[in-house]
């Protein structure tokens, strides 16, 4: 039953390509999607272009992760941070900052720094706004209790408003990683002579939509496996809150 | 009341039997003057409304247009000779009927040119290794100049030299400051740059190949053709007279496209930009599609095998 919405689309994808009604080249049979993906994965510059956008969205989400967990947590215990970094971070999140790529070209080059760039930007909002919310609804009474034992404020932050705030963290870390996936791919696909995104451009500039395809299932499963192991790091970190997804 | 309807009815069909065929045409928006023109000025166009309707379409790259047109959505358009050559490859069916302009050389006209910085590093094409060049898109003709370019240099095209897609309004600042090695300059982009001084000519679309060859071709469904032949032949009629015209007064076809909206360049500055080269009669260069198809099979690998780019060109619709 888990699989069977993935099924039914790619029942009604095959019935589309064999009925002759569309020319094969705008959809393939899923053989040769199917055959494509096998030679995607038989190649080793293939999956060096996997690897190279892996390491693009995992930097800027890494250091997005960084960035925004501090911040997150900094403006969740401190007032006068929430009133400076709030009214910015809520005003902007819903700018596209993809607009924002050719001037990140010409500041960081068109190498992976100004993706990575890119990716950071994109990720640091979900993260630190998330995280801030965690940080801010941490239980009064634990935080009351701690401070009556005598906790200085590091300890405070250390055993209580990380811990509590966790879930949150991990949340925002959720919501963050497929935007990493998604404005890789995207960026490589405007400027890149690099990565998956170049290589479905590649593929589409050369009017095999079956390759293409193939790409976007080889990044839906990089998104699924990236997806798979961070819930498996939040259920191993996060022991006291397990997540009730389709995982455990 | 019911007789009514019927009659109705009647004179709709009879309406729509007599309205000519449409041809929903996707262009381009670089170097299709003539094109343009047509709908522009359709007084220069007789058969305009009465033996074909056009409705052109515009797209930024060949791959959405030539999607397009698998999805049923477009009849014809302009596309290079090589995309055609291409995508006839991949089997789309699609027919080169006219050319619209060349890469020709020659003082009087215009080559599409890479450039690099003047006061740089790179003297020639050789010392592009360890370095990038900017073009338009994958498997375009400015993709296929530059990597033939760096081939003839003796460099490995993505090996010595990564090749990055770009947009032209972009490549001038991208050459100045660093961000890439050399850029693909087409007009009127190259006539700004060059106006602005400080860069360089390494190699032309012209040289690069090493001949004169076709850049932009018109190209109709084979469906279509043999549906409506007569209103193929009317367009065509249509194009020559119109390709005429624009050779004989170009600076009043150049006005007139930019008071359309059809060029944003400053009107001046537009009239005093090269143009490429464009045949009166608007017959195709077969032998130079030929050649470039051997290149893209044999130098770039972009062809899996050889093809016959006799049965891609058909120019009998074009006037005698």
């Amino acid at each position: 039953m888990r699989f069977a919405l993935i099924g039914v689309v790619a029942l009604a994808w095959e019935a589309t390509a064999r009925s002759g009604l569309w020319s094969p080249l705008l959809f393939p049979s899923l053989e040769r999607v199917f055959n494509e993906l096998i030679l995607f994965f038989s190649r080793s510059e293939s999956l060096l272009q996997a690897w190279v956008s892996l390491y693009r969205a995992f930097a800027g989400f890494a250091l997005a992760a960084v960035a925004g967990v501090s911040a997150g947590i900094l403006m969740g215990r401190s007032r006068f941070l929430a009133s400076l970094l709030d009214p910015l971070f809520s005003g902007t999140y819903a700018v596209p900052k993809l607009a924002l790529f050719p001037i990140f070209i010409f500041i960081f080059g068109i190498g992976s720094l100004s993706k990575v760039a890119l990716v950071f930007l994109e990720c640091l909002y979900p993260i630190v706004i998330i995280t801030y919310h965690g940080a801010r609804d941490v239980n009064r009474v634990l935080l009351w209790s701690a401070q009556n034992l005598g906790a200085g404020r590091g300890a405070i932050l250390r055993r209580i408003v990380i811990p509590a705030a966790a879930p949150h963290i991990f949340a925002g870390f959720r919501v963050a990683l497929p935007v990493a996936m998604i404005v890789v791919v995207i960026t490589e696909m405007i400027s890149s002579a690099d990565g998956l995104g170049y290589a479905a451009m590649y593929a589409l500039s050369s009017l095999k939509t079956d390759r293409m395809l193939a790409v976007v299932v080889v990044i839906s499963l990089v998104g699924l496996l990236l997806d798979w192991m961070l819930v498996n790091l939040r259920d191993r970190l996060v022991y006291w809150e397990k997540l009730d997804t389709y995982y455990v | 009341m019911k007789f009514l309807s019927l009659l109705l009815v009647f004179f709709s069909f009879a309406a729509a039997a007599q309205e000519p065929p449409l041809i929903r045409f996707g262009r381009g928006f670089a170097a299709e003057e003539q094109v343009w023109l047509m709908s522009v000025r359709p007084d220069l166009t007789p058969n305009q409304g009465k033996k074909y309707q056009l409705k052109q379409i515009l797209f930024q790259a060949n791959p959405e247009r030539f999607q397009a047109f698998l999805a049923g959505a477009l009849d014809a358009g302009t596309a290079p000779g090589l995309a055609v050559i291409f995508a006839r490859a991949q089997g789309v069916d699609m027919t080169i009927v006219a050319s619209i302009c060349l890469e020709a050389a020659g003082r009087e006209y215009f080559t599409t040119a890479y450039m690099v910085k003047d006061d740089g590093p790179i003297r020639s094409t050789r010392d592009l290794k360890g370095g990038t060049i900017g073009v338009v898109g994958i498997k375009t003709a400015t993709d296929l100049w530059a990597r033939v370019g760096l081939l003839n240099a003796g460099l490995v095209p993505d090996r010595d030299t990564k090749v990055f897609p770009m947009g032209f309004p972009a490549m001038g600042d991208a050459v100045r400051s660093g961000k890439i090695s050399a850029g693909t300059f087409v007009e009127p982009f190259y006539s700004a740059e060059m106006a602005k001084g400080g860069l360089r000519t390494i190699f032309t679309a012209q040289n690069s190949v090493g001949y004169d060859h076709e850049l932009l071709n018109i190209w109709f469904g084979e469906k279509f053709l043999k549906a409506q032949p007569e209103a193929v032949r009317a367009f065509l009629a249509d194009y020559v007279a119109v390709t005429r015209y624009y050779l004989a007064n170009t600076a009043q076809a150049k006005s007139d496209l930019h008071k359309a909206g059809f060029v944003r360049t400053p009107l001046p500055f537009y009239l005093k930009t090269s143009d490429w080269k464009r045949t009166a009669s608007g017959r195709v260069d077969v032998e130079s599609l030929k050649k470039l198809s051997v290149l893209m099979l044999e130098k770039l690998q972009w062809l899996e095998k050889p093809v016959n780019v006799d049965s891609m060109v058909d120019q009998s619709y074009l006037p005698r």
